[in-house]
C-alpha cells in the first residue's frame, strides 16, 4: 500500500541492522505471517501496531528463534542467519522484554541483571558484579540499590532490570511485547525516557504497543500489521492516528454469517455501576431477550472479568445486578446457574473441559441433579441420550459420546463446551471467545448458533477479540479499555473504525453516542 | 474419525491392562502360594489372611475417594489410635463400653471435620494439614494413655473383634465387604462419584459447573476421619487392649495399597475394582511369604518394589505411547504436504 516509504531510509541513518524479507509462517489453519519485510535501523524505535492476532507475536517469535519461518529470510548487518532458540538470538545481540517482567523475586537487583551470562567461573565475584550492575544503572540513570532483593520492586523499576539486563549482554536489538500495559503514567514517562536513552546509544527497538498515542509518542516509524500482512510502514512524521486505525481494521467481513434482524425483547438484564477492584469500573449495560450485546476490546481491557463477575465466579466489589427485574447478588456459579446465567469460557483446557473425561460426563456437569435417581445414583442412559440429542444437534464430529474430550478436535471440544451450558437451559449465555481457535467450519457453525438461540429469546453476550465477528453478530456493542466502559455502539453506528478507535482510547467519538 | 476411534480403543486397553495386570499377578500370587503351602487355601487361613490387615484395608476404601479427589489423608493411622485410646480411657472411667464406642466414633467425625474445614474451607493443602493432625492425633492419643495399655473389654466386646460372627466371617469382614459394595456404588454408579472425578480432575473447571466443590471435599474428609475411628475400635475390640501406639504407621500401608491399584497421585482416575485387587494382592502377598517363613522385613521390601513398579510401568507405558504418537502424528503430517 505504502511501501514505496519504506525504501526511503532516513538520511542520518546507517544500513539497517535487522531486515526480514518475505517472511511467511502458517500454523494450521492460520497464515500467521504472509510475506512479511521489515527492517530495523540502529538508533531507531520502531513501532509495530495491529488487532490481536495481526501477527506481532509471531514475528517476534520468528526474530527471537522461537519460530522458524516457512519461507523468507533474516539479514544481520546485511548477512543472513538462522536463528534456532533465544541462546541464539541472545548471541547475535537480540534481546527480549514482555508485559510482564520476567524477574527472579528471590535475587537482587544485579544477579537478576547478571542472569543469563554463561561466562562466569565458578566462583561468584560478587564485588565485581555489583560495580557492574551499578554502572549499567548509573548508564541508564537508573537508582536502584543492586544488592536488593528484586521482590518489592514496582513494575517500572522491574523492567528497568530486565533493559539493564539486555544492555549487559550488549543488546542491538532490543524488542518490547507491550512494555506498557500494565505501567501507570508515570511509570510509562520513566519507561520512555529509558527508551530514548537506549535509542541515543544506538540500539534497534522494535516496539509492541496497544496504546495509539503511547505509539505515536515514541516511534520515529510505524509499521502495521492485519491478518500476518504488512499493511503500511511509515515514518513518524507521516502517519495520522485516523491513518494507523484504518489500517489496522480494514478486514473483510463478507464470510461472515451475519445477524438477523431480530426484534429486541423485554428486559433481562440491567447492570449498574459493577466495580471490581484491579479489573473494571463503573459498567453500565443493558441486555434483552433475543439481544447479542458484543463486547469488543483489545488484549487487558478486562472483558472476560466482566464475564465472570456476572457468572459469580469472581463476584464483583459493588454494583447493582438486576436479573429479570430481582436485584441479584451473585456469589458462585451455581447460583448463576440456579437463575439461568450461563457462562461459556474461553479458557476450554482449565476452566471449560474435565479433557480426560467423557463427552457424556462433561455435557452432564452442571445439570446432574437432573441426572440422578432420588437416592443419588446417576441415570446413565439419561445421560447418554442428552449427550447424543447434542452430538446431532451441534453436529460434534465423534465416534461415540464416551470417547474423553482431549481426543476431540478444538472445534468439537468447543460443541461438547456449548452442548454443557446449552443443557442446561440458559436464560442469559455468556459467551467469551467461542470462534478462538476453531476452524472455518466449526466458525460458521456457532455463528449460526448464536443466531437461533437469539431467535429463541436468550440474551447473550458475545465477548470476542475478533473484530468482525462483534460486528457481524451483535445487536449493540460495548467496548471495554483496561477495565474501563468506553461506550456502547448500536449496530448502525458501529464501524470497525470507531470500535478500535475506542478500544485503543480515543474516546471522545464513543462517549458522545453513550445512552 | 478414525484416529480417534483407535485412540479410545488404546485408552480403553491402557485402562484394562492395569487392572489386568493385576488380576493376573493376583492369580500368580495364589497359584504360587497354594503350590508351596497346602494350608493357604484353607478356610481358616483365608480368614486370618483378611482378619490381620482389615482395619487397613477399609480404610484404604475412603483413601481411594480422598487420593482421586486429588487430596491425601496422612492423619488416618493417628486417627485409628485416638479413637482406640478414647474408647479405652473411657472404659477407665467406668462408662459403658458401647457407649466409649459412639464416643470414639464422634471424635472421628469431630477429627475429620477438623481437617476438612482446613482443607475444604480455608484451602490449605491437604498434605500440610493431615501431616500436621498425624502428629496432632497421636499425641493427643498419647496424652490420654500416656504408657499405660487398657484392656479388660468386657468378653462379648472381645468377641466381636475376634470371633466370627456370620458362618465364618467376623464382624470386620462383613464391614469390609459391605463397605466395598457401598463404595464402587457410591464411586461409580452415583452423582457424588462423578463429583469426585471430575474435581480431582480439574477443580476449577467444577467450580465454573456450580459443583458445590468445599462440600464435597467436606463430606470425604469427615468420612475418612470417621472410618479410621471405626478401624481404630475394630482393632482395639479385635486384640483386646489399646494403647497409645495403636495404628502406628499404618498411613503408609493404606496408601501404598491405593496407589497399587491404578489410582493417580495426582487424582482424577483410577478405581475400586484395581484397589480392590491391590488389596488382595498385598494381603495374599503378605500372607504367602509368612507362611514360607520370609520374615516382616523382607515382606516390606518386597511390597515397596511392588509400589515402585506401579508407578514406574503405567508412566513408561504411557511416555512410549507419547511418543509412537508422535512419529505417526509427523508421518501424517509429512504425508499430506
Amino acid at each position: 500500500m505504502d511501501n514505496n516509504a519504506q525504501q526511503k531510509p532516513s538520511p542520518q541513518l546507517k544500513k539497517p541492522i535487522l531486515e526480514m524479507r518475505r517472511i511467511s509462517k502458517r500454523f494450521d489453519m492460520t497464515q500467521a505471517l504472509d510475506d512479511v519485510s521489515l527492517e530495523l535501523n540502529p538508533g531507531e524505535i520502531h513501532a509495530l501496531v495491529g488487532e490481536n492476532g495481526a501477527g506481532k507475536s509471531t514475528l517476534i517469535k520468528v526474530v527471537t528463534g522461537v519460530h522458524r519461518p516457512d519461507q523468507g529470510e533474516i539479514l544481520l548487518e546485511g548477512k543472513p542467519v538462522h536463528i534456532h532458540n533465544s541462546q541464539e538470538a541472545q548471541a547475535y545481540g537480540i534481546a527480549a522484554i514482555y508485559q510482564e517482567p520476567m524477574v527472579y523475586p528471590d535475587l537482587s537487583v544485579a544477579e537478576n541483571i547478571f542472569i543469563s551470562h554463561r561466562d562466569r567461573g565458578p566462583v561468584m565475584r560478587w564485588r565485581k558484579m555489583y560495580d557492574d550492575a551499578e554502572a549499567i544503572l548509573a548508564k541508564l540513570d537508573v537508582k536502584l540499590d543492586v544488592r536488593q532483593p528484586a521482590r518489592g520492586l514496582t513494575l517500572a523499576a522491574q523492567q528497568a532490570v530486565e533493559i539493564a539486563k539486555a544492555i549487559s549482554l550488549q543488546v542491538r536489538i532490543l524488542i518490547m511485547d507491550e512494555p506498557t500495559a500494565s505501567l501507570s503514567a508515570h511509570e510509562v514517562t520513566q519507561l520512555f525516557r529509558l527508551v530514548r536513552s537506549l535509542r541515543s546509544q544506538g540500539v534497534a527497538i522494535l516496539f509492541i504497543g496497544h496504546r495509539l498515542e503511547e505509539v505515536l509518542e515514541i516511534s520515529d516509524r510505524v509499521t502495521v500489521l492485519r491478518d500476518g500482512k504488512l499493511i503500511s510502514s511509515r515514518p513518524r512524521g507521516e502517519v495520522t492516528s485516523e491513518q494507523v486505525i484504518r489500517d489496522m481494521v480494514g478486514r473483510q467481513i463478507d464470510d461472515f454469517f451475519a445477524k438477523g434482524e431480530a426484534e429486541r425483547g423485554e428486559m433481562l438484564m440491567s447492570v449498574r455501576g459493577l466495580n471490581k477492584e484491579f479489573a473494571f469500573s463503573d459498567i453500565n449495560f443493558d441486555v434483552n431477550r433475543g439481544e447479542v450485546l458484543g463486547f469488543a476490546g483489545l488484549i487487558g481491557s478486562r472483558r472476560t472479568d466482566v464475564g465472570l463477575a456476572l457468572f459469580g465466579v469472581e463476584p464483583p466489589d459493588s454494583g447493582e445486578i438486576i436479573f429479570e427485574g430481582k436485584e441479584q447478588d451473585i456469589r458462585s456459579a451455581e447460583q448463576a446457574l440456579q437463575l439461568g446465567i450461563a457462562y461459556v469460557t474461553e479458557d476450554r483446557r482449565l476452566l471449560g473441559l474435565a479433557m480426560p473425561m467423557s463427552i457424556i460426563s462433561n455435557i452432564s456437569l452442571p445439570t446432574l441433579r437432573k441426572y440422578l435417581t432420588r437416592l443419588g445414583l446417576l441415570k446413565q442412559g439419561d445421560e447418554f441420550d442428552t449427550a447424543e440429542e447434542y452430538r446431532h444437534r451441534l453436529s460434534i464430529r465423534t465416534p461415540s459420546v464416551r470417547v474423553e474430550v482431549d481426543k476431540l478436535s478444538g472445534g468439537n471440544q468447543q460443541k461438547v463446551m456449548l452442548s454443557k451450558w446449552l443443557n442446561a437451559q440458559p436464560k442469559l449465555l455468556i459467551l467469551d471467545e467461542p470462534t478462538r481457535g476453531i476452524d472455518v467450519g466449526a466458525k460458521a457453525e456457532v455463528h449460526h448458533m448464536i443466531n437461533d438461540l437469539a431467535a429463541q429469546g436468550l440474551g447473550i453476550i458475545l465477548i470476542s477479540s475478533d473484530l468482525p465477528e462483534v460486528l457481524a453478530m451483535s445487536d449493540r456493542i460495548l467496548v471495554m479499555r483496561e477495565g474501563k466502559q468506553m461506550g456502547v455502539f448500536e449496530r448502525e453506528e458501529a464501524t470497525q473504525e470507531n470500535i478500535m478507535t475506542a478500544a485503543m482510547g480515543q474516546n471522545q467519538a464513543a462517549l458522545e453516542i453513550q445512552p | 474419525m478414525s484416529r480417534s476411534r483407535r485412540s479410545l480403543l488404546e485408552n480403553l486397553e491402557r485402562l484394562k491392562s492395569w487392572e489386568g495386570f493385576l488380576l493376573v499377578l493376583l492369580l500368580v500370587i495364589i497359584i504360587g502360594n497354594s503350590l508351596n503351602s497346602p494350608a493357604y487355601l484353607s478356610v481358616n487361613n483365608w480368614m486370618n489372611l483378611f482378619q490381620l490387615s482389615i482395619e487397613k484395608v477399609i480404610v484404604a476404601l475412603v483413601m481411594a475417594f480422598i487420593i482421586i479427589n486429588a487430596e491425601i489423608d496422612l492423619s488416618v493411622a493417628s486417627m485409628m489410635g485416638l479413637s482406640a485410646c478414647t474408647l479405652g480411657w473411657f472404659h477407665e472411667q467406668g462408662v459403658p463400653i458401647g457407649l466409649a464406642f459412639l464416643i470414639g466414633l464422634m471424635v472421628g467425625v469431630l477429627g475429620g471435620a477438623f481437617n476438612g474445614f482446613w482443607i475444604a474451607v480455608v484451602g490449605l493443602p491437604s498434605l500440610v494439614v493431615t501431616l500436621a493432625m498425624l502428629i496432632g492425633y497421636r499425641g493427643l492419643a498419647r496424652v490420654l494413655l500416656e504408657d499405660r495399655s487398657i484392656g479388660n473389654f468386657p468378653n462379648w466386646f472381645d468377641a466381636l473383634g475376634q470371633k466370627s460372627l456370620i458362618g465364618p466371617f467376623p464382624l470386620a469382614l462383613i464391614l469390609f465387604f459391605a463397605f466395598v459394595v457401598i463404595a464402587i456404588i457410591i464411586l461409580h454408579y452415583s452423582g457424588f462419584g462423578r463429583y469426585v472425578y471430575v474435581i480431582g480432575n480439574n477443580r476449577e473447571v467444577a467450580r465454573y459447573s456450580g459443583v458445590k466443590v468445599r462440600r464435597v471435599k467436606m463430606s470425604l474428609f469427615i468420612a475418612s476421619g470417621t472410618i479410621a475411628a471405626l478401624a481404630g475400635l475394630l482393632f482395639a475390640a479385635r486384640l483386646g487392649a489399646v494403647r497409645g501406639d495403636v495404628g502406628l504407621g499404618f498411613e503408609l500401608d493404606i496408601i501404598t495399597i491405593v496407589l497399587l491399584g491404578g489410582v493417580s497421585i495426582f487424582g482424577g482416575s483410577g478405581s475400586l475394582y484395581g484397589v480392590l485387587l491391590s488389596i488382595l494382592i498385598v494381603l495374599n502377598l503378605r500372607n504367602g511369604m509368612s507362611l514360607a517363613n520370609i520374615t516382616g522385613h523382607v515382606q516390606t521390601g518386597v511390597i515397596g518394589v511392588l509400589l515402585i513398579l506401579s508407578v514406574l510401568v503405567p508412566n513408561m507405558v504411557s511416555r512410549a505411547q507419547d511418543i509412537l504418537n508422535r512419529h505417526r502424528l509427523s508421518r501424517l503430517q509429512t504425508a499430506s504436504e
